[in-house]
């Protein structure tokens, strides 16, 4: 690591010089209590006319619902940008499609803690003006021309802090493990902590000596210096507009902004044309810990309410008892056997820690060390892999923010919203846990439900997700169950948010999807067949039928194996719930006797199919002969007649021994004619010998259940095998034979692993279990040890 | 070209090894001499001086026999500062100190230097092993005089531990999970009364330890589940767990300094040239974590290539070198010695030599001669 260049009289004055200005600058770390106490002081002393706060200005609109009393932190401002015109030339790059326009998003979060918060309520509370400063995210984005392209997540807050690096190495060279030790020790609860016109005086210090140490190469290149642009001209010009003189407003913001520079000619970057969208969300603890990514994160987001709440100069043995205890409940819940006396040693470990550290009252880096030290028992990373997750529990916690109901919404959100309350759902967005719903979908409420947690799982809203559903399986024998997760996140909105392009309720904006889904997959039989099963679990009787002749359509010019062999899967699954459910299913019927010949027709095409493919024609396969059972609706004699084209035709071994074993399952060969193919490998020459892994792996993939009949057989066709091949070859056809075997049951694996002991002469379980003796034997088996003994040792042996 | 005998072997002392506090004597001094915080009782130094002298990097400048001079504190240690943090706080409560690592991570190093700096005393140890007593624990009689006179105070024999209760001090309790399970627990009382009783003798029948003692023991963690230790015991201690050398810098400069320190007390004129400690480290490390840097999968033996391993390695080739061969440690000398630390238990760990061998040293051999000499001297090992 390179020194840092800077001497501190440079940066002793850069700070003085900024502190003595007329405009009084309040430096501040995001969520952070010390900070947010002392600034709401600084504001009830000074009263300024106007606040100016480092947040995206085109939040300003939303103040009201952020400090409504309704609302509770974490919340967020949620903001995004969507590029309609391809103004930026991003499209294609930063979205899937040139025709999908670009969209981006970034999140601004807030805690009862956060000083932008606490400076919020109390201008609110005092009546005074604020000015929301920063430039709106979506005025970062590179064009294409002026870069390679940027992903949509690089323009969440992940890059909006990058002068944090700076501050890491700083406190690095002071001899910290990291800026948040530094922070803790030195301003949140360290010297610096206790008096306001100290703590604003020193975290400017600290920030010029970051501000100096820094590159204005990167600055330009990281956006700072463009944000830069937009606070001070923010600042200067509504100074100037409202006739308000310098010393009468107040600037908030991170303390590297401090040293802006007054003197930049340069404007602003304009913002892009485009859609933009603002809204207040409710946040989670985790989302605001640097746990979750955050690059701004708060590293115990619950630890650091509790400071907040124990208010101005908080007992630092009350936090740290209450810390501790918390840990050790959370442990035992993990499975650790802690106990009280093991807390007493934690917080004296963590005074003492603190005190050697050169720290008047510990912080939370004393506190983990000290848990580690005393409840701990071997390496961290392997045995402290529990209580390292009670420490990270205990120190971000649960707790999810809440909006006022007064807050503008978008209809699609509104209609999620109305929706889980009809439908009984309202509780699962109270907390962050995850809820397990069980479904019966012959009960009208729960089937309304499921349709509804159907309709989310199609808009991808990462709110639901089905862990046993009634269609994934033909003989599940749960044709109307349902199991769903339910886990609600902060994500929830945004996600709604996105899909609100494509209409007001769940029903529309589905509707639009499928429409818009179908259109790229219509030639596709497998596809637009999974679409319309969907469309019948999501209740939307008006695209059925307009599936259903798409479906026709699609059948009829499909000719992949693979796709039409799904599609008959889909569509026989839609046939079995019509059936139970009953309704009219001759449609189904018919498009299903159209998708099985369809599929046999074009299963010789997949007779050589290349090797990404070949797992899928397995499958297919197994779908297409397990279509047959219990119907006589479809054409077997049909099948068995292309399997054997498809075998006489295929010139890879995986897929020969696979349509062989195919026809041995549907007892058109037996496994003695299968076998002898494999060993027939035998007489090969020895490249060919080689495949021979792969055709049993074929084999033993499509023949499951009548190979145990003939299994001798192909223990026999082995043993010439193996006999034929040298040791070389061996070692190469071994991996895709383990492969083959692990195909099998456990059952089917001891009955096979008998056939070869016997076949070696091995019956050592035999004789062991058949010993039978009586006790009068017994007793001579006795005499005649002891004789054997005493002749042994006679001679000495 | 053998040498000629030169061996000093410290010659003032007249003893192979000095203990810690001997060694280091001055740096201990002047570390005291500008000590002036408070301590815990009994403590040679404050825990802040402790933590100085075991991870060195200042120089104090003091009086040694009226005249001043600078002395620089050297680093003991290069594991993480916290790591040492802990163990000192932990020798400061009423928990006794476990250090639990692979074997060759220092711990018992570390162990030293902290009864050294804390007690003034590093030699009350006791070595954990299958046939140890309870006896070597706690105290023994001297037999003789006891049928002679009986047992009393002066026929006592205290062991170790006593000592180390009764003057105050650390006791070194090295590979404690040898022991059997029985011996283990004789701590139990010893922990938590922070006595021993003497039933024999009639009257003075508890010895109670004094401020300032403790016990730090050591572990390997794959000994842990030979005799581990009871839950009873568990309670009584602090694990702290020593990490195998995280990046190959640390490692270098730790080969580096011990080796530097280990020739000297040999009195050995042989050079380990840079690159060879480099080529050393990297060996050990590629082979242990299984991976060249180029990202080249390899075996790994079942032995634990630890950073003492590469030292012990060192030290032979420069031994080696030194009386048959030149001045200077070659990467053949190193080829030569490397094999004992690699194959150990199991003759098939040879495998993974001679993969490493092929895969990895043969492509730098061709433009680096440190590699090339390392090489070629596997090759004839093999061959051998």
């Amino acid at each position: 690591m390179t020194a840092l260049p800077w001497d501190a009289q440079a940066v002793r004055q850069a700070a003085d010089t900024v502190l003595a200005e007329a405009l009084y600058w309040f430096p501040v770390r995001h969520h952070s209590p010390a900070a947010a106490r002392h600034l709401a002081a600084a504001i009830e002393r000074r009263k300024p006319k106007v606040i100016f706060i480092e947040a995206p200005a085109d939040a300003q609109a939303l103040l009201p619902y952020i400090v409504d009393k309704k609302t509770r932190p974490p919340i967020a401002v949620y903001s995004s940008y969507r590029d309609d015109d391809n103004t930026l030339g991003l499209a294609g790059i930063a979205s899937p499609a040139a025709e999908i326009p670009p969209r981006f998003s970034s999140w601004y979060p807030m805690t009862t803690y956060s000083p932008e918060y606490v400076a919020l309520k109390t201008a609110a509370r005092l009546g005074l003006e604020v000015v929301l400063m920063d430039l709106p995210h979506h005025a970062l984005i590179e064009p294409a021309n002026a870069a390679a392209g940027q992903a949509a997540e690089d323009t969440t807050t992940l890059n909006r802090y990058p002068e944090d690096q700076l501050y890491q190495r700083l406190a690095q060279e002071a001899g910290f493990r990291d800026w948040d030790e530094a922070w803790d020790s030195l301003f949140e609860f360290g010297e610096y902590s206790a008096d306001l016109s100290r703590f604003r005086k020193e975290l400017a210090t600290f920030c010029a000596a970051a501000r100096l140490g820094s590159d204005p190469a990167r600055l330009a290149a990281d956006g700072t210096l463009a944000r830069e642009r937009f606070m001070w001209r923010t600042i200067t010009n509504t100074l100037k507009t409202r006739k308000i003189e310098a010393a009468e407003a107040m600037v908030v913001c991170g303390g590297f902004h401090l040293f802006l520079d007054r003197q930049d000619p340069q404007p602003p970057p304009g913002l892009p044309a485009g859609s933009t969208f603002n809204a207040v969300m409710p946040y989670s603890f985790f989302q605001i810990s640097a746990l979750s990514g955050y690059g701004a994160g708060n590293r115990a987001p619950r630890f650091y309410q509790v400071v907040w709440e124990l208010g101005a100069n908080p007992d630092p043995d009350e936090w740290l008892s209450r810390h501790v205890v918390d840990i050790i409940k959370q442990a035992r819940r993990e499975g650790e056997q802690v106990s009280s006396a093991d807390a007493i040693s934690i917080a004296q470990h963590a005074r003492m820690l603190a005190s050697l550290r050169g720290r008047a009252h510990a912080i939370l880096d004393d506190i983990e060390d000290a848990v580690f030290s005393c409840c701990c028992k071997g390496d961290p990373a392997a045995e402290g892999r529990y209580l390292q997750r009670a420490i990270d529990q205990v120190n971000i916690g649960k707790k999810l923010g809440k909006v006022t109901p007064d807050a503008p919404r978008l209809p699609l959100v509104e209609d999620f919203f109305h929706q889980l309350s009809v439908l009984g759902l309202q509780d699962t967005v109270e907390q962050e846990s995850r809820i397990t719903v069980k479904l019966d979908k012959r009960q009208d409420t729960q089937r309304h439900q499921s349709v509804f947690l159907h309709r989310l799982r199609y808009l991808q809203i990462p709110f639901c997700r089905l862990v046993e559903g009634s269609t994934d399986k033909l003989a599940s024998g749960t044709l109307f169950k349902e199991v769903w997760h339910i886990k609600w996140s902060p994500e929830v909105e945004p996600a709604l948010i996105e899909n609100n392009l494509y209409g007001d309720t769940l029903e529309a904006a589905v509707f639009s999807r499928l429409k818009d889904r179908l259109a790229g997959v219509s030639k596709l039989a497998g596809p637009t067949c999974r679409q319309l099963r969907q469309a019948v679990d999501m209740e939307l009787p008006a695209m059925v039928e307009k599936l259903e002749l798409a479906c026709e359509q699609a059948i009829a010019q499909d000719e992949r194996y693979v796709s039409l062999s799904t599609a008959l899967h889909e569509l026989q699954m839609l046939q079995r719930h019509a059936i139970y459910q009953h309704q009219a299913h001759e449609v189904i019927d018919k498009l299903i006797e159209s998708a099985f010949d369809r599929a046999c027709f074009a299963l010789p095409n997949s007779a050589n199919a290349p090797e990404e493919e070949q797992q899928e024609v397995i499958d297919a396969l197994r779908i297409v002969s397990e279509a047959l059972l219990g119907t006589e609706q479809l054409d077997q004699a049909l099948f068995i007649h292309q399997v054997q084209h498809a075998a006489a035709i295929s010139e890879i071994p995986f897929l020969q021994g696979a349509l062989l074993g195919m026809l041995a399952e549907l007892r058109v060969i037996s496994i003695e004619e299968s076998s002898q193919a494999l060993a027939g490998f035998a007489q090969q020459p020895a490249e060919r010998q080689l495949a021979a892994g792969d055709f049993l792996d074929g084999m033993l993939a499509t023949c499951r259940t009548s190979i145990m009949l003939g299994a001798d057989h192909l223990v026999n066709a082995m043993q010439v095998l193996l006999r034929a091949v040298d040791e070389e070859s061996f070692l190469i056809m071994l991996p895709r034979m383990r492969i083959a075997f692990k195909r099998l049951h456990a059952a089917q694996l001891d009955s096979i692993a008998g056939l070869v002991a016997g076949y070696l002469g091995l019956e050592e379980s035999k004789q062991l279990t058949r010993l039978e003796t009586s006790v009068k034997a017994a007793a001579l088996f006795a005499q005649i040890d002891k004789k054997v003994a005493a002749i042994m040792q006679e001679w000495e042996l | 070209m053998p040498r000629k005998n030169t061996a000093t072997q410290d010659k003032g002392a007249g003893r192979l090894r000095q203990p810690a506090e001997i060694q280091y004597r001055e740096q201990l001094q002047a570390l005291a001499s500008v000590d002036d915080t408070d301590r815990p009782e009994n403590w040679r130094l404050s825990p802040a001086s402790v933590l100085t002298y075991i991870l060195g990097g200042e120089k104090i400048t003091t009086t040694v026999k009226g005249k001043k001079k600078t002395v620089e504190i050297t680093r003991k240690f290069y594991g993480d500062r916290s790591i040492v943090e802990r163990a000192i706080v932990t020798l400061a409560s009423d928990r006794a100190l476990l250090l639990v690592g692979e074997p060759g991570t220092g711990k018992s190093w570390l162990s030293e230097h902290l009864a050294a700096a804390i007690s003034g005393d590093s030699t009350l140890t006791i070595q954990g092993t299958a046939g140890t007593t309870e006896e070597h624990l706690k105290y023994s009689w001297n037999v003789a005089r006891v049928i002679a006179e009986g047992p009393t105070a002066d026929n006592l024999i205290p062991a170790p531990t006593m000592i180390a209760m009764q003057q105050g001090r650390l006791l070194r309790f090295e590979e404690s999970t040898r022991c059997v399970p029985d011996v283990q627990d004789a701590l139990v009382s010893v922990l938590s009364d922070k006595a021993i009783a003497i039933p024999e003798l009639p009257d003075a029948n508890m010895v109670w330890a004094k401020p300032g003692f403790n016990i730090i023991a050591t572990a390997n963690s794959r000994d842990q589940g030979v005799n581990e230790l009871s839950a009873a015991l568990k309670r009584r201690f602090n694990y702290i767990h020593i990490p195998v050398v995280a990046d190959a810098k640390t490692e270098v400069q730790i080969v580096k300094q011990r080796a530097t320190e280990l020739l000297q007390r040999y009195a050995l004129p042989t050079k380990v040239p840079p690159p060879v400690i480099e080529l050393i480290t990297t060996v050990f490390r590629e082979i242990r974590e299984g991976k060249s840097k180029e990202g080249v999968s390899l075996k790994q033996p079942s032995t634990t290539l630890s950073t003492a391993e590469a030292i012990g390695v060192t030290i032979e080739s420069a031994l080696r070198a030194s009386y048959f061969g030149g001045d200077t440690v070659a990467g053949e000398d190193i080829a030569r010695n490397i094999v004992g630390s690699i194959v150990k238990e199991d003759l098939n760990d040879l495998a993974a030599l001679k993969e490493y061998a092929k895969l990895i040293a043969q492509k730098r051999a061709a433009n680096n001669k440190v590699w090339n000499s390392f090489y070629q001297g596997v090759q004839q090992v093999i061959r051998q």
